[in-house]
Order: C-alpha cells, then sequence, then structure tokens
C-alpha cells in the first residue's frame, strides 16, 4: 500500500488547540515534498474546516489521506449540522455568535474559502447528526 | 571539527573537547539540526540557519561561530570597519559614541564607518516606494535578519516572494564605503578591505554566501566578542574623533519594532525570538493576518542587540541604546536624497537582484512515493517509542530517533528508554 492516512481528533470549542491540526498536516506535507502551493493551499482549507469544527460542532475529527495523486481531507463532525447547505456556501453568510466574531472568527467564509482551495470539494450534512466535508487537491504532475 | 567540504556553509560550530553532550541544544535548535554522535553534539549543515540558539544556550561554551581574525587586516592597503549599530549597546553609559569609534579605529583600521547609512536608506526606499506599490506582495518581510530569511527558505517557501529585495544595512554601508574610498584614495576595489564587526553568526554567513546578491562587499567578519576587549584597552575620551553620523532612528533600528516603526504605519507588526517568528510566520502563511503591511522578524530576542556573538545582555543594551538615541538628531532626509536613493534602488546597487530559492531539506525523499513509504514506515517505529523526547538516543525528538534510521543516517543508536523498566510500566 502507498497510501498514508492520518487521524487527528478535533474538540469543540477549544480555541488553544485549534489550528494544532492543520499545522500538523502542513508539517506532515512539507516533509514528504509535496510543492509548497499544494501545501498553503490544503493547510488554509484545513485550517477553516478545523475552525468550523471548534466554532460550530460538537466535535470531529480530521482526516489526512496521502496518494501519490491526490491529498484528501476529510472533517467530520457529531452535529448539529447546517441547515442549508447552499446558504452556508454564499460568501459571508455566518450563523456565529457575536462573541465569536468578535475574536476574528465566523466571517461566513469558511466553505467558500475550503471550495477555492480544492480541485473538488464536497459538503454533505444533516440537522441533528453532523456535517461531513469532503476536500481533494490533485498532485501536479511530475511531483 | 565541522564539515567545511558542505556544499552549504554555516558558521556555527563545535568545539568538540567542551562538548559533553548533555542535548540542551539539541532541544532549543528550530530546525532539529543537532544529533549527538559519539557523545558529541554535531550540527547537521545543511539545516543549520546560524541562528545561534545553541551558541546562547550551551553551559559548557562548546558552541561558537567561525569568524575571521584580526589578521585579515593585514591582507588590504586601506581597511574600513563597519560596527554593528548594536556596538553602541555594548558599553558604560558614560562612553559616548565618538569614543567607541574612535577606540575601533585604535584596533588598526584606516577608517570606521557607521551602518547607520544604510538603515536610513532600507526604511526610505521601504517607506516611499515599496509601501506605495501595490503590485509588491503583502505583507512586505524585512530582509534584515540572515536567519529569518534561511528559517524561510526551508520551512515558508512561499513566502519568499515577500522579501523586501534590498540589500541589509551593512551590506549598503560597506558597498557605498568602498566605493566612495575608492573615489577617495585611488585604491582599487581589491585592496580596500571592509570589516563588519558582527553580534550575529548568520551574518557571517550571509558574507561568505550571501543570499540575493552574487557577491558581498563586506571581505571579513569579526565577532563582536572579539573586538569588545581590544576596544576596551583603546576606549579613552581625550582624543575622540568625530565621526558620528547616526540618527535617533538608526540607533533603534537593530531593537525589535526598529524598523517597523519609522514607516510611519500602524499594520507592521514586530517579532523577535526564532520559535516566536516560526508561529507568526505559520499565520501570514495561511493568509491569517489580513491587512498587514509589513513584518519585521528578527531571530533573537530583543533584535540584533540579542545576538550571540554580543557582550552585554540584551535588554540592559537596549536601554543603552535608547538612552544615547535622545541625544542625537532625527534623520531629516530631503525629498531630493530620498529619489537618489530608490534611484540607486532601481539601479539594482542596493537591491537583492538573485533569487532566493527554497531549500527543501525537510523532505523525506525527492521522490513522493518514496517520500510516503518512508512517512508510512516512521509512522510504524513511533508507536514503538516512548515518545518522551529525552534527546538520549542523540536525536532531539522520537520522530526524528525514526526519520533518520529511515533515511539512514542513523545505523548505531537504539532507544535505550523503551527498554527500561519504569517506561514499561508507565506505558503499561
Amino acid at each position: 500500500m502507498e497510501d498514508i492516512k492520518y487521524v487527528f481528533e478535533v474538540e469543540k470549542d477549544d480555541f488553544v488547540r485549534a489550528g494544532e491540526t492543520s499545522s500538523k498536516i502542513k508539517k506532515t506535507l512539507r516533509e514528504l515534498g509535496i510543492d509548497s502551493s499544494i501545501i498553503r493551499k490544503i493547510s488554509i482549507a484545513t485550517y477553516e474546516a478545523e475552525m468550523n469544527i471548534v466554532i460550530h460542532s460538537l466535535g470531529g475529527q480530521i482526516v489526512l489521506e496521502i496518494t501519490p495523486g491526490t491529498i484528501k481531507i476529510t472533517a467530520s463532525d457529531r452535529g448539529p449540522g447546517i441547515a442549508d447547505v447552499e446558504l452556508a456556501m454564499k460568501e459571508g453568510y455566518s450563523t456565529a455568535s457575536d462573541r465569536v466574531r468578535e475574536m476574528g472568527f465566523g466571517a461566513g467564509m469558511g466553505l467558500p474559502n475550503m471550495k477555492k482551495c480544492s480541485d473538488r470539494f464536497c459538503v454533505t450534512s444533516s440537522e441533528g447528526k453532523g456535517t461531513y466535508i469532503v476536500i481533494e487537491v490533485d498532485l501536479k504532475a511530475g511531483e | 571539527m565541522n564539515d567545511m567540504n558542505e556544499k552549504y556553509f554555516h558558521s556555527v560550530v563545535l568545539n568538540e573537547d567542551r562538548c559533553v553532550g548533555c542535548t540542551s541544544c539539541l532541544k532549543v535548535c528550530p530546525t532539529e539540526a543537532i544529533r549527538l554522535k559519539e557523545g558529541k553534539a554535531r550540527i547537521i549543515g545543511e539545516k543549520c540557519i546560524d541562528c545561534g540558539e545553541c551558541i546562547r544556550i550551551c553551559p559548557n561554551h562548546a558552541k561558537s561561530a567561525v569568524t575571521d581574525n584580526i589578521g585579515i587586516l593585514k591582507k588590504y592597503k586601506y581597511t574600513i570597519a563597519i560596527p554593528s549599530l548594536v556596538l553602541y549597546g555594548q558599553f558604560r553609559s558614560n562612553v559616548g559614541i565618538n569614543e567607541m569609534l574612535t577606540a575601533v579605529k585604535k584596533v588598526g583600521f584606516d577608517e570606521v564607518y557607521e551602518a547607520s547609512i544604510g538603515t536610513e536608506i532600507i526604511t526610505n526606499v521601504v517607506k516611499n516606494h515599496m509601501l506605495k506599490d501595490n503590485k509588491i506582495k503583502r505583507p512586505i518581510i524585512n530582509s534584515t535578519c540572515p536567519a529569518t530569511l534561511r528559517l524561510i527558505q526551508i520551512r515558508f517557501p512561499e513566502l519568499l516572494p515577500n522579501i523586501a529585495d534590498i540589500e541589509t544595512p551593512i551590506e549598503i554601508a560597506a558597498r557605498l564605503a568602498k566605493v566612495e574610498t575608492a573615489k577617495k584614495t585611488g585604491f582599487s576595489m581589491d585592496e580596500i578591505g571592509v570589516v563588519f564587526i558582527s553580534p550575529c553568526t548568520a551574518r557571517m554567513t550571509s558574507s561568505r554566501n550571501p543570499l540575493g546578491i552574487e557577491k558581498s562587499y563586506i571581505d571579513g567578519v569579526l565577532s563582536m566578542k572579539d573586538v569588545y576587549g581590544m576596544m576596551l584597552r583603546n576606549l579613552n575620551n581625550d582624543k575622540v574623533d568625530v565621526m558620528t553620523r547616526s540618527t535617533k532612528e538608526s540607533l533603534l533600528w537593530p531593537i525589535t519594532g526598529g524598523q517597523g516603526e519609522p514607516l510611519g504605519i500602524e499594520n507592521y507588526l514586530a517579532v523577535d525570538g526564532i520559535n516566536e517568528v516560526i508561529k507568526v510566520l505559520e499565520e501570514i502563511e495561511m493568509d491569517k493576518l489580513d491587512g498587514l503591511e509589513f513584518f519585521e522578524g528578527m531571530a533573537c530576542v530583543g533584535g540584533c542587540v540579542g545576538g550571540p556573538l554580543t557582550i552585554e545582555n540584551p535588554f540592559i543594551a537596549r536601554s543603552r541604546m535608547k538612552a544615547l538615541s535622545k541625544g542625537l538628531p532625527n534623520s531629516a532626509a530631503g525629498e531630493e536624497e530620498i529619489k537618489a536613493q530608490i534611484e540607486m534602488y532601481k539601479e539594482g546597487f542596493i537591491r537583492l537582484t538573485e533569487p532566493i530559492e527554497p531549500r527543501a531539506v525537510m523532505r523525506l525523499d525527492d521522490d513522493i512515493s518514496k517520500s510516503i513509504k518512508k512517512m508510512e514506515m516512521i509512522k510504524e517505529m513511533l508507536k514503538d517509542l516512548p515518545g518522551i523526547d529525552c534527546g538520549v538516543c542523540g536525536a532531539p525528538t522520537c520522530k526524528a530517533f525514526a526519520e533518520d534510521i529511515v533515511k539512514g543516517n542513523n545505523r548505531d543508536e537504539v532507544c535505550m528508554v523503551k527498554s527500561m523498566k519504569s517506561f514499561n510500566n508507565g506505558k503499561a
């Protein structure tokens, strides 16, 4: 098997550790020798996904999977889910509380940013159950 | 001793006789560039960014920097000293700048040239040219700290285009001094030796192996520690030449914030200490610092006043320099002068004209599928290692230990802790 898989648990409301997972993922990709522009895209997308779990969810996990052709990030949480995914994809739409916004988060750019940073992006969510996001970035030929 | 045949030159070296193998330096190295081998803390040359953290921490003073010695003055017909501005913070407050500069000259130089001119020019060019050009990537990152630049090459290659493409104050001063002196004295450029008196290990490296320029105009680098003693003997306030042209701003320049502050903008960020610089660069790389115009990252605590080759404590030096700055005039370059400086930058005389390339020394293998295999092996090994990063095996962390084995760089060392009874109990 040439694939590699890492699982990171992300706690809700843990703003002190928030960002650790995306940092670890970035470091891993750096060690693998992935092109730095791809690393940047993945880390921005992962950071957004991680912050979403911290701010909005009841907790969840981020999984990094690497094959020689693709990098795949899967972010899943245990709820409460997004009521209207289409609306959430709109830039500037946010359900974050004022408190969270004061801290500089919840600008309503999370999902749109993740999409921008990925080659394939998919978000599914069911209310009360949780949200499941897949971000894929292809490695350029010759990498 | 350090292997001088390495392709990449670094100036931090190990004095083996003094090293007791205590692992202190292993832990503080921000790039994990040190391994204990046969009980001695050896440096992996390509990973060393010359930040000097190991020099500072070593209780036995076994780490130092290669610098030139005073004999280098004999190689030239005319010699110019450029002391780092940090020098002004190394003496008691009753010693004036002119007295210090006179003492430097008496060490054996024909002339002393201050670095202040370089700081003035950089501020003027960044403020009046770079910050006014929206095509230049933001945040603009200062090019002054060579350890920060080398860190960016290794860990933040995406930020290389953000580095201000202007030379350092010392290099600018060296260029101006050499050209002026050649005109004044008739000596050729080769006959004039410009010697930098350095608080900085990384600056030593960058004069031999410059980043962003083809060749440095600095011909030699003396450690401030070495020159300090010679200067002390020469201090004498009876016969003092009035030499200083320093301004308030130039004296504050080597102190954290001294580069950002005179730019007259609100959204600059000044950070010191290599680990804090790493953390903030992480944020910048992830686009988290919206609207940041200028980033001043200094590897040493306090800025250059905290350089590993200084004598005085950085906080004491800082307070002295602030006090000295109060007696100096404000910088007051006129419009014409600034225009001429920007022109000099555009012509390339004080500009970084060569690309600064990324250096992927952190990668496991050049081939990505091999990298993945190696990473899988590391992951497996880590399951079996204690994870306490004790350093006894010679690697700074358990992960580094596993990496070394997978990369084939470690064939002899084993994990002692793994077999210890107390550890096994702990794990169970």
